[in-house]
């Protein structure tokens, strides 16, 4: 947070200067479409090729303040680093926890759920394991669409 | 310089993205209505599983082996390749979309830059970006690019990218790749070939240009051969002419009445211009074939096709329906079995401005027509596909509860995927 990033446009000639600060916990984007109207896909969504949603099912990470039911938006173009909340496909489906890399050199590395309640998931087997996609933004929606 | 990308086993690749488990086992997709395989994975393709195996063979071919079997889903093949494409477009001068799965790409004023390297990284964009894995060819003509993405299909060691860069590249490749194999020239010309003594591109392109001319009498293998020489001559118009979209199935059996068959005709036709509105296009001609079942020749036969120009070319649903459904009544006979029909839209253009005929609607009946149409796309796709369909797209077949069937279910899908990048309700679960 608080670095400056230059993200290309589809045009060469817009690039666009996008400076993320932390104010209350949220990023103020600074852009340079001066006369166009805010927009959450064009601002919020770097890669949209590489970008899904997936539905949250169960508590699993109830005290990262995700719950089931909430979408949320996974971009297969982050890169994940140790403690990003991260969708993995893990032994029959997919499954939404923090990424902790922090036993790499050890030979395994960790699903960490943000319950209690639930338990750790230990992975030495990279085969019946990946790291699918990053998640990048949550969406509870308080009206019915 | 040219290149072309294209998916690996395009179906089964899509089909993986959302089931990364079946990696490394083997997968066939079917086709239409669950007849025969038309995408295979490597795995499959080492098994013995050839394209084209009807579906019912293959447990009795191979019940020891556990294949996954799906469905074609091209809803989710369309938005997956469609998300290659437009990762192709941002690094490319220019590009044309060859099919699905295939985009040649031309990338005059990137020569200062490491092409291979440049191939090989776009490849691990892709695969990152969107989990479909390309193979990239890159030579001077398109021929040879084809020739090259085989090549980088077939070995590992290219790292997904191969380069025909040089004359000693080029007689390289032409010295291992079977004539037939060359793109443009078709079975029956590779298998005069053959009887001529000519097996690889190499004994083609030893050949005398006056031979091919005197051989063939053809401007399109004559351009071939000059291609495989290293020339730059099929023109690009060559490869723009497939622009229509189709709509057909074969049907669940066969049909004889005017009623169910107009019922099928009319849900092909909505389909074709919901596919005109997503690509912001509009068409101007609409076609309509139907035909009896070939294999029985028990039966009498019967094979028509017409078509039917708009006055105003459209994207909206009722009047194709309409058109189509007047096309249909026009080549319709009594008394035959029919096995398929489809719906082709032609004369394809971009959506605006259209060209307002007086005689046709007035400017506020098409703006009345395209609200409709956007809250009825609205609608199906929040509460899923034929929440709301025109009068004559409804089945009167009736399902399980009694309510009218609907078009998905009319046709045969047993295995197919869900929709997670084009459906809220298929959106992927994460427990």
């Amino acid at each position: 947070m608080g670095n400056i990033k230059i993200r290309k446009g589809e045009f060469s000639t817009r690039l666009e200067l996008l400076r993320a600060e932390v104010a209350a916990g949220f990023p103020i984007l600074t852009n340079d479409y001066s006369n166009e109207p805010l927009d959450f896909n064009r601002d919020f969504i770097k890669h949209p090729e590489a970008s899904f949603y997936g539905q949250v099912e169960g508590e699993s990470m109830r005290d990262a303040g995700i719950f089931d039911g909430d979408l949320v938006i996974i971009d297969r173009a982050e890169e994940p680093h140790d403690g990003s909340i991260v969708v993995a496909w893990w032994e029959d489906g997919f499954t939404m926890k923090y990424l902790d890399l922090k036993h790499r050199k050890d030979g395994y590395i960790e699903l960490r759920p943000a319950n209690p309640d639930f338990p750790v998931f230990k992975v030495d087997d990279p085969t019946s394991f990946k790291v699918w996609g990053v998640v990048i933004h949550l969406i509870r929606p308080f009206i019915k669409p | 310089m040219y290149g072309i990308i294209d998916c690996d086993n395009c179906y089964v690749s899509c089909e993986r993205v959302f089931r990364p488990d079946l990696n490394g086992k083997p997968v066939v997709v079917l086709s239409n209505n669950d007849g025969c395989v038309v995408a295979r994975s490597n795995e499959a393709k080492a098994l013995g599983i050839k394209a084209g195996t009807p579906y019912f063979q293959l447990a009795e071919q191979f019940p020891d082996d556990k294949i996954a079997v799906f469905s074609s889903n091209y809803e989710l093949y369309g938005d997956l390749t469609g998300r290659v494409v437009k990762l192709i477009k941002q690094e490319v001068p220019a590009y044309f979309r060859y099919s699905i799965d295939e985009c040649f790409v031309y990338l005059d004023g990137m020569e200062q830059i490491d092409l291979k390297q440049w191939g090989e990284a776009l490849h691990k964009k892709i695969h990152q970006y969107v989990g479909m894995p390309v193979s990239i060819g890159l030579a001077p003509n398109k021929t040879l690019a084809k020739m090259a993405s085989h090549f980088a299909k077939k070995y590992q060691g290219y790292r997904h990218c191969c380069m025909i860069d040089s004359d000693e590249k080029r007689i390289k490749a032409l010295q291992l790749y079977p004539i037939e194999d060359v793109w443009g020239i078709g079975r029956r010309y590779a298998a005069k070939l053959n009887a001529l003594g000519v097996n690889t591109a190499y004994d083609f392109a030893q050949h005398h240009e006056g031979w091919v001319r005197q051989t063939f009498n053809n401007i399109n293998i004559v351009r071939t051969w000059q291609e495989l020489n290293g020339e730059d001559v099929v023109p690009n118009e060559e490869l723009a002419k497939k622009k229509s979209i189709c709509t057909s199935r074969s049907f669940n059996g066969m049909i004889n009445d005017f009623a169910t068959l107009r019922t099928h005709v009319s849900n092909y036709a909505a389909r074709c211009a919901e596919k005109l509105r997503q690509q912001k296009t509009v068409a101007s001609i609409v076609g309509v074939f139907l035909h009896t079942n070939m294999f029985r020749e028990d039966l009498p036969q019967y094979w028509n096709f017409q078509e039917s120009r708009l006055i105003t070319p459209t994207s909206s649903t009722t009047p194709l329906v309409s058109t189509a459904c007047e096309v249909l009544k026009g080549i319709y006979r009594q008394g035959y079995q029919y096995k398929k029909a489809g719906v082709i839209v032609m004369g394809i253009g971009p959506d605006s401005p259209i060209q307002q005929d007086l005689f046709d609607m007035n400017a506020e009946t098409i703006q009345k027509m395209r609200r409709l149409d956007a809250v009825v796309d609205r609608i199906n796709r929040l509460h899923g596909s034929e929440t709301i369909v025109i009068g004559s797209q409804q089945y009167t077949q009736k399902n399980g509860k009694g309510k009218a069937d609907v078009f998905a279910n009319a046709i045969k899908h047993d295995h197919k995927s869900k929709n997670p990048t084009t459906r809220w309700s298929d959106i992927i679960k994460l427990k």
